[in-house]
């Protein structure tokens, strides 16, 4: 969007410093502006989403009250949101430790399996306390409540409240506060338009490199595949899929669903980038120095295909999401009383005439995810289009 | 040409074969099935009794292995004869037929519409390339194509039909209630002013990705060597951007309708849900509802017969756009 800033960049600094294809792709990216505020956007959210129990809750973070100190959050997490809380930062810090990390590989891979199985047990064995009571006019000598002080699924008595600062968002028809379900919701869409577009992409790289790479029957057969696949009209195939099976509406299932109907874009893209890759000298090169198929897929042909890849994929979680709160919306997605934002916003349905913050928000949150998501995708197509690099 | 265009027609067949196959499949591998949803009280909580559900099971072939009910559908679909449907006896087709018209209507206008402001704004925003111009239609255009259908929908809906705000448009349906007493021109405006909304939001989705693309395409077209001929010949420069850069422009951007219109038929089901019309979308849910499996069956060979037809008449209509392009 902004290739302008590209040029004022030193560009033939290439021959002196080594660069990596990673690297410029970074580089290009973070000179578009729109591109690294987008990206700021999408970590925003995720950290809301990974925060969104102490964003909202009814809850106090720290009370003292008869003497006492205690922390009445955490009793009434549920093990996800001890998964998010506890994973996150360990991602963080294996991400940030790498290096000392593959220094001994096997050692730390075994270290951080205990700690996995040691935090999974733990939550196997312990419930989450569900504990009606809000901390809100329960008297403390010193309390800290979340900025948001309600709960996701907490009824509150006044239904149907306009956005006020006591309800931020204002309320739905039961009473619950739309600003926490919110931030609760951020939750379900992001995790199920990242994992869904996980398993798109699992299945649409494997398919469609194994089309380019093997060619003949195979890669007609995937084709075949991918044009039955694709000529199902948007939305068709998902709705068959999952009103069907409406019984078994989980989440897990959800992401499934979305995940096996949308990797079809990106098995056509890896297959057209195998292909061509494939005819280049340095796979055969590959080859002669005794490399197996295994290798030369994973090492010297994926690493190749990347940059088309990521930027399918970027956009392929914001379809994810959009695709997730359309269901939701018509009464298909994460059952009540899961809070999702396509699922307030079919709340927002019923009583449109005058229940604008029903709809506005939601809405705007939604509008919001896509388009960073979207930003970003556009700025990592305009770092990976080698046509820039002629500049 | 002749040869293309017959080999193409011939693998039409094996691709409606598989996503048939499909969804089939998906259906009878499903829980339930529709006798027992019709013998579950649906009717007025009148029981049906275990006899009556055995044979009705029976009599719609819900008792047959997937695979020979399967080969059953195909048979008879070969033969033009797509059932009947389990919930009211209807064949399917006049149960479609009826419903076609609101759909077609509603995406094709849409389509219409979107391609009348989508092309002058993509073209404006390429011959300004980089200025004030393109950045604000480049930038509205993006918030456009991100807002969702069904939110905007919504806010519309609250905002000028019906609610506490402006009162102008009707909320919900195709015509009005004393639409059928109303003489043709009247009925004709009733209709229009039930459509305005319904099409804005169809519209300005595919309005976004027109737009862009055509764009792309006009940015093309004035870097090409013929661009600079016309212009070191001394042509003027109106003469220069719509006899020569527009045409060839717009060969690609006439042919992306193909890829168009699959997603407006598909955005038009969340719209007819919305909007309460009674169109092939909320045909669709009402089956999905019931597990009436011919009607399924019926919609989704016509939606898969529409795409493949329609991406079969993007790759033509590219050689008859543009005459470099064969397929020998």
């Amino acid at each position: 969007m902004n290739a302008d800033a590209i040029d004022t960049l030193p560009a033939i600094q290439g021959e002196t410093r080594h660069e990596s294809y990673l690297q410029r792709i970074r580089r290009h990216f973070l000179a578009d502006s729109f591109a690294r505020n987008g990206l700021r956007v999408v970590l925003a959210l995720f950290v809301i989403a990974a925060l969104a129990p102490f964003l909202a809750n009814s809850h106090a973070i720290v009370r003292v009250a008869d003497g006492r100190l205690t922390f009445p959050i955490f009793p009434s997490l549920e093990p996800i949101e001890w998964r998010f809380l506890l994973y996150v930062p360990i991602a963080a810090v294996v991400y940030f430790l790498r290096k000392r990390f593959f220094r001994r590989p096997f050692l730390h891979f075994l270290f951080l399996l205990g700690l996995i199985a040691v935090i999974e047990i733990t939550l196997a064995l312990t419930h989450p306390v569900n504990d009606p009571t809000n901390d809100r006019d329960r008297p403390a000598s010193f309390k800290l409540m979340p900025p948001v002080p309600y709960s996701p699924i907490e009824s509150t008595p006044d239904p149907f409240a306009s956005p006020s600062w006591k309800h931020l968002c204002g309320t739905d028809s039961t009473g619950r506060d739309i600003a926490a379900r919110m931030l609760h919701g951020a939750r379900t869409s992001l995790s199920i338009g990242f994992i869904a577009q996980s398993i798109a992409l699992l299945v649409g790289v494997t398919l469609g490199g194994l089309a380019g790479y093997y060619r003949g029957w195979l890669d007609i057969g995937v084709c075949r595949f991918i044009e039955v696949m694709d000529c199902f009209p948007p939305l068709l195939l998902i709705l068959v899929a999952i009103s069907l099976f409406a019984s078994q509406n989980n989440m897990f299932y959800i992401m499934a669903v979305i995940g096996l109907t949308s990797w079809t874009g990106l098995a056509r893209l890896v297959r057209g980038e195998f292909l061509r890759l494939g005819s280049q000298p340095f796979p055969q090169a590959a080859r002669a120095l005794g490399a197996n198929d295994f290798r030369v897929i994973v090492r010297h042909l994926l690493p190749n295909a990347l940059g088309p890849i990521l930027v399918s994929a970027t956009f392929g979680v914001a379809s994810a999401i959009l695709i997730e709160s359309s269901l939701s919306f018509l009464g298909f997605g994460m059952q009540a009383p899961t809070p999702s934002w396509g699922d307030i916003l079919s709340d927002a349905r019923r009583y449109i005439d005058f229940a604008w913050w029903l709809a506005f928000f939601p809405g705007l949150a939604i509008l919001i995810t896509i388009m960073s998501y979207n930003f970003v995708g556009e700025g990592l197509r305009d770092a990976v289009d080698p046509r820039l690099k002629v500049k | 040409m002749t040869t293309y265009l017959f080999r193409r027609i011939l693998l039409l067949f094996p691709t409606l074969f598989g996503i048939t196959l499909l969804t089939f499949l998906l259906i009878r591998l499903s829980p339930g099935n529709a006798a027992l949803l019709k013998g579950g009280g649906a009717e007025g909580g009148r029981a049906m009794t275990a006899e009556v559900r055995e044979q009705m099971i029976k009599l719609y072939g819900l008792d047959q292995p997937p695979l020979i009910a399967y080969a059953g559908w195909v048979g008879r679909s070969l033969r033009l004869d797509l059932g009947e449907s389990i919930v009211d006896h209807q064949p399917v087709t006049a149960k479609i037929a009826e419903r076609l018209p609101l759909t077609i209507s509603l995406a094709g206008s849409a389509l219409l519409i979107s391609y009348l402001i989508a092309i002058p704004l993509g073209i404006a925003a390429a011959l300004k390339r980089g200025q004030i111009v393109d950045r604000t239609i480049s930038f509205v255009v993006f918030v456009l194509y991100s807002i969702p259908t069904f939110a905007a929908a919504l806010l519309l809906i609250l905002l000028v039909a019906g609610g506490d705000y402006l009162n102008l448009l009707p909320m919900y349906g195709a015509s009005s209630v004393n639409a059928p007493e109303m003489g043709p021109l009247a009925w004709l405006w009733d209709r229009v002013l039930h459509m305005i909304l319904p099409v804005t939001c169809l519209t300005y989705a595919s309005l976004a990705s027109i737009s862009r693309y055509s764009r792309v395409s006009m940015l093309e077209a004035l870097g090409q060597d013929f661009v600079r001929t016309a212009r070191a010949k001394g042509l003027p420069e109106r003469l220069v951007i719509f006899r020569h850069a527009l045409r060839n422009a717009l060969i690609p951007i006439i042919t992306i309708f193909a890829l168009e219109l699959p997603v407006l038929i598909g955005g038009a089901v969340i719209i007819e849900s919305i909007f309460s019309l009674p169109g092939m979308g909320q045909l669709m849910f009402q089956s999905l509802d019931a597990k009436d499996e011919p009607v399924i069956m019926g919609i989704t060979v016509l939606a898969a017969v529409v795409t493949l037809l329609s991406y079969l008449a993007a790759d033509i209509l590219y050689v008859v756009v543009d005459p470099r392009i064969t397929y020998e």
